[in-house]
């Protein structure tokens, strides 16, 4: 009698009535054959595996996580919305103990949305882990966050997110930004001056197998997590590692998906790329949840996998064990400054480029951080794109000192006045309040 | 005229109507080591002073599946399961000739895999030897590529009185649900159509040439042909019969919660635009999930003869039943008793009520009113806790479109029908607990034969195509044809209809122009290198549960 050991929620959205376009990678079908799958193997009628519909995340909860510009309405649809409200019911299934572990099998995807955002890059519009951690972080209190990004591309917009805060630790395992979109997630990139070692990447050869991502989870996430001792650890689980994956080069297996998500262990899984739909999706899916639920997974197998055929090159091996040590020590002995950005008296700044591949929307951003010594500082983000005239974003931490929160609003209330940002938008973690200025 | 028999756990009723209304009703004690002799009496006592030629239609509500099932009194079946990746199958392992026999098919319904002919026959020789004559033959995705299930029934063919297909149980998803569906079906197969040849004989000594159905756990009626292949499908049509009994006797146009409390449980269902609500998957039996098509529905054990207790100051009701009321004779006093105790009602020994309850309550330092009071209040509550979670469970249902989420339709029951027998004792006390207007039916009493006997045909097709593939299958009625590239969703509506409509006439309802809904329909393009390679088309449609109006206006009650 099949039953499983933790009690697994599972919210389901395929969003069948939205695509980017018609023959897009990220479109209507993507989870059809998912759900095929999981309704003929009577997923849902294991005892303690249940069926959940989403929420819909409203714009407020949006505004926690991200500078949208000119306003969330116009960078996030409704189904964006409907993505990060699935995220966020499996959160709360879990923070109020409804479920042991949560999977949002949800699409559109979020990881490769940053804190600024004027539109979609990589498929992604608003971050969907971010918008449910801020979320939890709002009603539960100041958590202690995990994030794990199995996806295969490099989480570059969830890194951005939390790339000052001490209390997210974001580890990204992917293909190799050399060989593959967005072309970051180098091990120095390892977080600002007040979170060094909280960001760790560990880019993989192509053709990295189940063998590599397990030496990865065993030698490297798993010492650093119970390090860390997260509150809550989020697996941002992209399954474009596949074998068959067809826009991308690994060599992971649906079995691999399995032990991977039985090793780590999270609260939460969301899912993100992946885009062999019928012979990757059903299978992986399917064993991402057995793992979390604690059910036998053994038998899942998907069609065309050969052990052998798929199997890393000694090479890879050997590279693997070499790096993993080193990139472990990014978290252990962290370097003693960020190796981009510069430092102008009190302030850390960042000058950044970035380019929205899906909408085609070039943004440069110049990122201040004033160095408190009392509080985590006041992060005030200018940003000029080519669709949007110059932004101003300014966010008081929830820990905020009096002297960087009223720096804060002197600099919202000072950029509404004399300065030639057309929107500005204020994220008042302290107060919680959100506010946007249309100058 | 229309002829309805129910054979309840208790009693067993018949109703003959005509379209005036009632002609006749009878009923006895059910006699559970002899169904046909209680349907004999019930037959004999309505058809006593009318004549048979004039019956059209019977219909029959019985729980020998049921009961066959429940006392596990089924015939071993050989089940042959063709797997694939996945669950790991012995998990859902039934009965004692449960055999893996390989082979794979994947959700388009390609196979991967074949099936292993080594142990296919070494699985045909153990049910050889071990004398197994019914069998089961069922595949993973099957309803989308039968090749394993047939494979599987060359092989047990010669050996077998009978083979259930996997894929004809149900054109739904749900591997172990068909399992279970296909190995029930065959394990009450030769008890069922056993009885069906005696209630032949008896409906023909009774003068009656009219056709015969059973009665389903949707509300619909098969006719008795269909049911010897399909016997499963009459399992727990009971709770149908009293739903379909509201159906004959109101007009409901509200979203509205029925109750149906008995002795020991009440059952609730519940109406959304005018009908009852079906399962989204299928009921169980037994404890093993199954495909077959039933209403939504609840049980909860609070009823008439429900044991009050008190335990740490707090009165409750059930789920216990000890025996009929102490107003009925018995030892341990129930709800019933509270009832009499409360004036509400005055049934049978209303002294023995009083006293039995009067015991209770020095007991707990209560006086008798007091405890029955909080008896009755806390049965109601219970009842309206659970009709609560069941509503919640409704509009919690999962959607899957942006457009469903944000304008999906709710249930907001604006009114509450209570039947059974103790039905009017819990009418005032449930009205203060929903806040909603409680309505108690006239003729309730006999409501259930009466609702079997006014059921009509209900059936649900799924129709899938595959249009890369070139391949079109309604799983449920055997059909599978070849498609072109430009079969269209507006086409695939039409073929489902159309088979819908074929099978109803197949069956001989007497009115083939039942409303066919579409349930559900959905096409979507598959796209390979960019391009479109094809598309998977999904149609659901159904004949919902109803009654034959015509008959309806002279049994109908203001309600």
């Amino acid at each position: 009698m099949l039953k499983a050991k933790r009690k697994l929620g599972v919210v389901f959205f395929p969003a069948y009535d939205w695509a980017i376009s018609a023959t897009h990678p990220e479109r209507q079908e993507r989870l059809l054959y998912t759900q095929d799958q999981l309704r003929e193997e009577g997923l849902f009628d294991i005892p303690g595996v249940t069926e959940y519909k989403p929420e819909l995340a409203s714009w407020l909860d949006v505004d926690r996580a991200h500078f949208c510009f000119p306003d969330v309405e116009s960078v996030a649809t409704q189904s964006h919305c409907v993505s990060a409200g699935g995220a966020i019911r499996a959160a709360k299934l879990v923070m109020e103990r409804e479920a042991d572990r949560a999977f949002a099998l949800i699409r559109p995807p979020g990881h490769h949305a940053m804190k600024v955002v004027h539109g979609s890059r990589g498929f992604c519009n608003i971050n969907i882990e971010a918008v449910m951690i801020e979320w939890v972080r709002e009603h539960y209190g100041r958590k202690r966050v995990a994030i794990v990004d199995t996806d295969c591309h490099h989480g570059d917009g969830t890194q951005d997110i939390y790339w000052h805060d001490p209390d997210t630790l974001f580890i990204s395992l992917h293909q190799d930004g050399r060989t593959l979109y967005p072309g970051t997630g180098f091990p120095m990139e390892a977080g600002g001056p007040r979170a060094l070692g909280r960001t760790i990447n560990v880019p993989l050869p192509p053709g990295t197998s189940d063998e590599g991502f397990l030496h990865v989870i065993d030698n490297l996430v798993l010492p650093i997590l119970s390090d860390f001792k997260p509150d809550l650890i989020v697996n941002s689980a992209g399954q474009d590692n596949h074998f068959s994956d067809p826009i991308t080069d690994m060599n992971f297996s649906a079995r691999g998906y399995a032990v991977l998500s039985e090793r780590l262990g999270p609260h939460l899984a969301v899912l993100e790329g992946g885009y062999a739909i019928q012979g990757a999706l059903p299978y992986v899916n399917l064993g991402i949840a057995l793992a979390l639920a604690g059910l036998d997974y053994s038998h899942v197998r998907e069609p065309g996998f050969d052990p052998d055929k798929c199997r890393q090159s000694a090479k890879i091996t050997e590279y693997i064990k070499e790096i993993t040590p080193q990139i472990a020590d990014f978290y252990f002995d962290p370097p003693k400054t960020p190796k981009t950005g510069r430092f102008e008296g009190e302030t850390y700044i960042r000058e950044k480029e970035i380019h929205y591949d899906t909408d085609n929307i070039h943004e440069d951003q110049t990122e201040t951080l004033h160095l408190c010594g009392d509080c985590p500082g006041l992060l005030v983000i200018e940003s000029r794109s080519t669709v949007n005239p110059p932004c101003l974003g300014v966010e008081i931490p929830a820990l905020a000192c009096p002297r960087c929160h009223d720096l804060g609003l002197r600099a919202f209330e000072e950029a509404q006045i004399k300065s030639g940002y057309r929107h500005v938008q204020l994220i008042n973690r302290k107060d919680k309040e959100y506010q946007r200025f249309l100058v | 005229m229309l002829l309805g028999i129910d054979v309840g756990g208790t009693h067993t009723d018949a109703v003959l109507l005509d379209l005036g209304g009632i002609v006749a009703t009878r009923k006895v004690k059910t006699d559970h080591a002899d169904l046909l002799g209680s349907i004999a009496a019930v037959l004999e006592g309505v058809l006593a002073s009318v004549d048979p030629a004039k019956v059209l239609r019977l219909n029959l509500s019985t729980t020998l599946s049921t009961n066959a099932i429940v006392e596990g009194k089924s015939e071993p079946v050989g089940v042959f399961v063709s797997c694939g990746p996945g669950i790991d199958p012995e998990y859902y392992r039934v009965g004692g000739h449960y055999f893996l026999i390989g082979g794979a098919v994947d959700h388009r319904g390609t196979a991967l895999e074949d099936v292993n002919e080594a142990a296919l026959c070494a699985a045909v020789e153990k049910c050889r030897a071990d004398g197994v004559r019914v069998f089961a033959s069922v595949g993973k995705f099957s309803t989308r590529n039968p090749e394993h299930e047939e494979a599987i029934l060359e092989k047990v063919h010669p050996l077998a009185d009978f083979v259930t297909s996997g894929r004809r149980v149900s054109g739904q998803l749900g591997f172990h649900r068909r399992i279970n569906t296909a190995y029930f079906n065959s394990s009450v197969w030769r008890l069922f159509n056993r009885f069906a040849d005696a209630v032949q004989r008896c409906v023909a000594s009774h003068g009656l040439r009219c056709q015969v159905n059973i009665l389903k756990a949707d509300g619909g009626a098969m006719p008795l042909s269909v049911s010897r292949r399909a016997p499963v499908e009459s399992i727990l049509s009971g709770p149908a019969a009293s739903v379909m009994g509201i159906i004959a006797i109101c007009d409901i146009d509200l979203d509205s919660v029925i109750l149906d409390i008995g002795g020991t449980t009440t059952d609730i269902a519940v109406f959304a635009d005018g009908a009852p609500l079906i399962a989204q998957t299928g009921i169980s039996i037994s404890g093993k999930p199954t495909l077959v098509r039933a209403f939504k529905t609840r049980s909860i054990g609070i009823g008439g003869d429900s044991a009050i207790a008190v335990e740490g100051g707090l009165v409750t009701a059930g789920p216990q039943r000890y025996g009929p009321s102490m107003a009925d004779g018995g030892e341990v006093p129930t709800l019933i008793d509270a009832f009499n105790v409360q004036n509400i009602i005055a049934y049978g020994d209303t002294m023995a009520s009083y006293s039995g309850i009067s015991e209770l309550a020095m007991e707990s330092g209560l006086d008798p009113e007091t405890l029955a009071d909080y008896a009755i209040g806390y049965a109601a509550n219970r009842i309206r806790e659970e009709t609560a979670l069941l509503i919640r469970e409704i509009n919690e249902k999962p959607v899957y479109t942006i457009f469903e989420l944000l304008e999906g339709k709710f249930v907001r029951p604006a009114k509450v029908y209570v039947m059974g027998g103790p039905a009017r004792a819990f009418a005032t006390v449930l009205r203060e607990a929903f806040s909603l207007p409680v309505l108690v039916p006239e003729n309730h009493a006999v409501a259930n034969a009466a609702g079997a006997a006014l059921a009509r045909a209900t059936v649900d097709v799924e129709l899938f195509a595959d249009t890369q593939k070139g391949r079109m299958f309604i799983p449920g009625l055997g059909v599978e044809r070849a498609v072109p590239p430009s079969y269209s969703l507006d086409q695939a509506r039409a073929e489902a209809v159309d088979n819908l409509r074929d099978y109803l006439g197949a069956i001989e309802t007497e009115d083939p122009d039942l409303p066919v809904d579409i349930l559900e329909e959905s096409v979507f393009n598959m796209i390979e290198d960019s391009r479109l390679a094809g598309r998977s088309i999904r149609v659901k449609c159904q004949v919902k549960p109803g009654v034959a109006e015509a008959y309806k206006r002279g049994i109908k009650r203001q309600c």
